[in-house]
């Protein structure tokens, strides 16, 4: 039943109907051009309703407790009122095409209230393309009235990199005693970090929480912040505790509104959006570069020519963009 | 002429009239990774550890009693329970009376989950999958004119394990019994419930608190109390194989032992009342080893722990044959099934059996199917001279080989498990689940094949069926249950409810032995639900995070068939710009999530978009779920008799979410009976045991295209 009709959606955006507000996020994700079309019409009508939340993104590799994180977190903002949208997106099996979206499972609580919207989302095939999805679903939400947007990504890799350019703040999760306190997570990923919180601080675990903030602080100082206003704080939280995310969320607060005086939470919007742009302007080059008949149709010819080195590959490359 | 030569000769011979066939290529692989060859010899026992083993002795390979059936037979327990406590009552004396010498006690998923029967999540569990208990006075119903001074009383309860246990006690002290006189069994079995059925209420830690108190109370008071059945039977229900069954199983005991030991309990004082409780399947030998290498292992893993009395190193085990080898095509095939496990647990020793009723693929076993279920095993009593020998297989070359592989894959797992610092902490990392998994979905992978033979189902199928009739538990049940509840809260003295569960309350809190808090709450009339509660408040109630395998169940089946859904799902999102998305949700207090798991991971393989819903979901979160994905079609898995109650409800919430566009579907245990009445209450397909995972998402795909 998705409807053709952009004026419904927009409608029932609008008015938070969770029925609509799903289905115009499918219409977001579809591949087929048609979809698309309408989905751009409803995101230009819906745009000035959007920009009034906190969004924040949520990245750690695997077993770190994203999940039970973001359900603590959730649900105490939820019970407080606020209405939290979550993105999450899973991994897609390159093989078959299918995926397993299993994340609700850990977001029991938040999934059932009632100030909640939970939707995970197939990776599909490429992992730009993901991100290009969540930004206009994240918008989507606004427009729905959800004052917080919580961004899971799924652990490491390029993904974080477009996650941290669409928040306004990107917070990275850790756990202690995973052997190497860098876990795999790259220098890159900890220099865009806005703040990092060591989960699992609970029970016979303290110890080793408070010896890798330790390290994880001496760590963070070789990294220098680009804000003048915010260099990025390394917490402790639980998300088995009730409230034990609490001093997250304050930090995130923090922020905020240290971002607000200072004017860099505006200069950060806008310098997103031209980023953004700038993506749009990529991803559709590529697109039409790979779509181009004539350059299809040059292909097997000139790269005949690069592996019998009768033109070089610079040479080459420039001949099939001259057809753009 | 040495036997060297003579075994020589024999493979000539035998390549011979294999007409060019190697000889190996008899040898078959198991999933247990036992190489099973064609012949033993008595060269095989030269690796046998445990030759010259006698019966009564360790490591008790031969059994743990010295003169076994041929002294007495095992004892016959059958399992059961339905409905109110008045009628499962009912149906107990007249087992009694017909030769059942044991009884136990089968209770509802809203008692396990520690619900009373009025809480708004179990709306569709009364009565269903056993009998419904809300506080001492069904526990008194239950009992009534069953003598607990003379009947020994075996109870599967491992979530509300406090509140029942007390339940017991205290309806048996209101008959004037005696604690110390109280004989039987509590499965009091948490960590295999984290593994596969899922009827926790708390997490580990305080889980394991509540055991070692249990232990701590009975062997101080109750002498005669089994006070843990280690149980790898939902393991194997659950899909493991033989080998890690036994496993994890002796993993989960020896867990136990240690939590035991911590708390400072000498282990003589409780180790002889611990006992086990295995699954027996259709691979007859592999399971008859079986029971003789967990008593080797058993032994050899107490020994460390340096016991006095030899007691603590027996494992004694009551046995249950496998419902999952149940089928519902052709079922009364599952009475030579039954009969053949029955042999398998009879010929490996256990001390007491369990034979299931043929149409509980189906549903609850009727008055004539628990009557053959129960004379099986008389009939093998009475009628066939097999308990004249102890361990008539002793000694046979195949026997004592296979009971020595096992022993030593099981060792490799122990070791493992022991590496990541024993069985809480292997249960925690996910690989005993993820272990069970794998083999469950390559099993099912083959049997959809037909590399596994199930007749009926993948070979020999017969057309037009008849429906086998079905017990069914009414609606009322709960209704009645409700009524009773509200009387006892009405008689009760409120305040001293209220003192003793703050008691309890407290106890969580800082100590003391949370079974004898129990007592005096039980006494007062206080509820399960309201004592499961007062824990609650301190200990939590349990999140289990689902992992879920993939590529698995792709792997081992026909990759023809695969890559054709492949390319039904693929032009599916060509044409609709969309993978088919699809809610797999378990609805109500059934926590059997081995079905929907293998589906996910099969869906998933298919090329679908697979949204696994948390355990124990109302119809109306459901429902939220399937609107806020934009699922295309919601799979509904009941296995516990949920489905007449849920799965209406769950399409009438879809209706009201504004979503009756999204269809639903329905797998599991479901009585052909009932198929009708799903259909118009507007389920689209029903997917019974035996369905093909193929054919089923073939199904589905029709459905969502059309």
């Amino acid at each position: 039943m998705i409807q053709t009709d952009p004026e419904l959606f927009i409608q029932g955006i609008l008015d938070g109907n969770r029925r609509i507000i799903a289905k115009t996020i499918t219409l977001i994700e579809s591949s087929l051009k048609e979809h698309q079309r309408n989905a751009f019409t409803v995101m230009d009508k819906i745009l000035p309703h959007t920009g009034k939340s906190i969004r924040l993104g949520i990245t750690g590799v695997p077993g770190v407790g994203k999940s039970t994180f973001i359900e603590n977190l959730g649900v105490s903002l939820a019970q407080k009122g606020h209405k939290v949208a979550v993105l999450a997106v899973d991994p897609t099996s390159q093989r078959s095409g299918g995926s397993i979206l299993g994340d609700k499972t850990r977001m029991e609580k938040l999934s059932a209230h009632e100030n909640a919207f939970i939707r995970p989302s197939p990776a599909g095939e490429t992992l730009g393309g993901v991100a290009a999805k969540t930004r206009e679903i994240m918008l989507i939400c606004e427009a729905a009235g959800f004052d917080v947007i919580l961004v899971e990504t799924v652990g490491v890799g390029q993904s974080e990199t477009s996650v941290a350019a669409m928040v306004d703040f990107f917070l990275v999760l850790m756990i202690a005693g995973a052997g190497d306190e860098l876990q795999g997570i790259k220098k890159g990923i900890l220099e865009l970090a806005d703040g990092i919180a060591i989960n699992k601080a609970d029970g016979d675990n303290l110890k080793a929480v408070e010896k890798a903030k330790g390290d994880l602080e001496i760590a963070m100082h070789l990294i220098c912040p680009e804000s003048p206003t915010w260099s990025t704080p390394v917490m402790t939280c639980s998300s088995v505790i009730d409230g034990g995310t609490n001093n997250i969320w304050e930090m995130v607060l923090d922020h905020n509104k240290k971002f607000k005086a200072s004017g860099e939470f505006k200069q950060r919007r806008k310098k997103q959006s031209l980023e953004w742009m700038w993506t749009l302007v990529e991803e559709g080059l590529k697109q039409r570069f790979k779509h181009n008949e004539k350059i299809n149709k040059e292909i097997p010819k000139i790269s005949q020519e690069v592996k019998n080195d009768k033109i070089s590959p610079s040479a080459a490359a420039e001949v099939l963009l001259s057809y753009l | 002429m040495s036997q060297m030569s003579d075994m020589n000769k024999w493979e000539e011979l035998a390549e011979k009239q294999l007409r060019g066939k190697s000889l190996e290529s008899l040898t078959k692989n198991t999933p247990e990774g036992i190489d099973v060859k064609p012949l033993y010899t008595a060269k095989d026992l030269e690796n046998v550890e445990f030759m010259n083993n006698l019966p009564g002795f360790e490591p008790y390979v031969r059994g743990p009693m010295a003169t076994m059936y041929a002294g007495r037979p095992w004892t016959i327990r059958q399992y059961a329970g339905f409905s109110t406590a008045k009628e499962s009552n009912a149906f107990y004396r007249k087992n009694l009376a017909a030769g059942q010498k044991g009884l136990s006690v089968a209770f509802d998923l809203a008692t396990h989950r520690g619900y009373d029967s009025d809480h708004p999540r179990v709306s569709g569990d009364v009565g269903k999958a056993g009998v419904a208990i809300d506080s001492v006075e069904d526990m008194k119903i239950l009992f009534d004119q069953i003598p607990l001074d003379q009947m020994s009383v075996s109870m599967t309860m491992n979530g509300a394990v406090l509140p029942i246990l007390a339940g017991y006690i205290v309806a048996a002290e209101e008959q004037g019994v005696k604690h110390e006189q109280l004989m039987g069994t509590i499965q009091n079995d948490i960590l295999k419930e984290y593994l596969t059925r899922n009827t926790y209420i708390y997490p580990p830690t305080p889980s394991m608190r509540i055991i070692s108190d249990i232990i701590g109370f009975c062997s101080d008071n109750m002498p005669k109390f089994n006070t843990v059945s280690i149980s790898g039977y939902h393991i194997m229900e659950a899909g493991a194989d033989s080998v890690l069954q036994t496993a994890f199983t002796l993993a989960d005991g020896l867990e136990y032992v240690k939590a035991a030991l911590a708390t400072g309990l000498d282990i003589d004082k409780f180790a002889p009342r611990l006992s086990f409780f295995f699954g027996i399947g259709m691979n007859f030998f592999m399971d008859i080893a079986m029971l003789r290498a967990a008593r080797f292992l058993w032994s050899e893993i107490m020994s460390q722990f340096d016991p006095k009395n030899p007691k603590s190193k027996m494992l004694r085990t009551h046995c249950q044959t496998s419902g999952w080898s149940l089928t519902q095509q052709d079922p009364y095939n599952n009475v030579i099934r039954t009969t053949l496990e029955c042999l398998s647990a009879v010929l490996g020793g256990t001390q007491s059996l369990h034979t299931n009723s043929f149409d509980e693929a189906v549903g609850l076993p009727t008055e004539l199917s628990a009557r053959i279920s129960r004379n099986t095993q008389i009939l093998v009593q009475e009628e066939t001279h097999i308990c004249d020998v102890i361990d008539p297989l002793g000694g046979s070359y195949y026997i004592e080989t296979l009971t020595q592989n096992i022993i030593d894959e099981v060792r490799k797992i122990l070791g493992e498990i022991e590496e990541l610092g024993g069985m809480a902490k292997a249960i925690e990392s996910g690989m005993p689940k993820m272990r069970i998994e794998e083999v469950a979905a390559r099993r099912q992978a083959r049997i959809d094949k037909g590399e596994d033979v199930i007749v009926g189902v993948n070979k020999y199928k017969i057309e037009d069926e008849i429906p086998l009739p079905v017990r069914e538990v009414s609606e009322a049940v709960r209704d009645e249950q409700i009524a009773r509840l509200e009387q006892t809260k009405k008689d009760r003295d409120n305040d001293a409810v209220k003192k003793a569960l703050d008691d309890i309350t407290k106890a969580c809190e800082s100590g003391g032995n949370l079974l004898e808090m129990c007592l005096p709450a039980v006494r007062a009339r206080a509820t399960i639900g309201e004592i499961s509660d007062a824990m609650e408040k301190v200990f939590t109630r349990f999140v289990a995070t689902t992992q879920c395998i993939s590529g698995v169940y792709a792997e081992s089946s026909d990759s023809e068939i695969v890559e054709s859904l492949r390319k039904r799902t693929t032009d599916f999102e060509k044409k609709t710009g969309r993978r088919p998305r699809i809610l797999l949700s378990k609805m109500g207090q059934d926590g059997h999530d081995r079905g929907v798991k293998i589906i996910a991971t099969a869906y998933a393989d298919f090329g679908f978009d697979v949204d696994l819903g948390p355990m124990f979901q109302t119809p109306e979160e459901a429902a939220r779920m399937a609107v806020e994905n934009d699922v295309h079609v919601v799979g509904v898995s009941s296995l516990a008799a949920g489905h007449k109650a849920l799965v209406p409800q769950v399409i009438a919430e879809l209706k009201n979410q504004g979503a009756s566009d999204i269809k639903v579907i329905v797998g599991g245990i479901i009585p052909p009976v009932d198929y009708d009445f799903l259909k118009e209450a507007g389920a689209s397909e029903i997917f019974g045991p035996g369905t093909v995972v193929t054919d089923s998402a073939n199904r589905t795909l029709n459905i969502i295209e059309a």
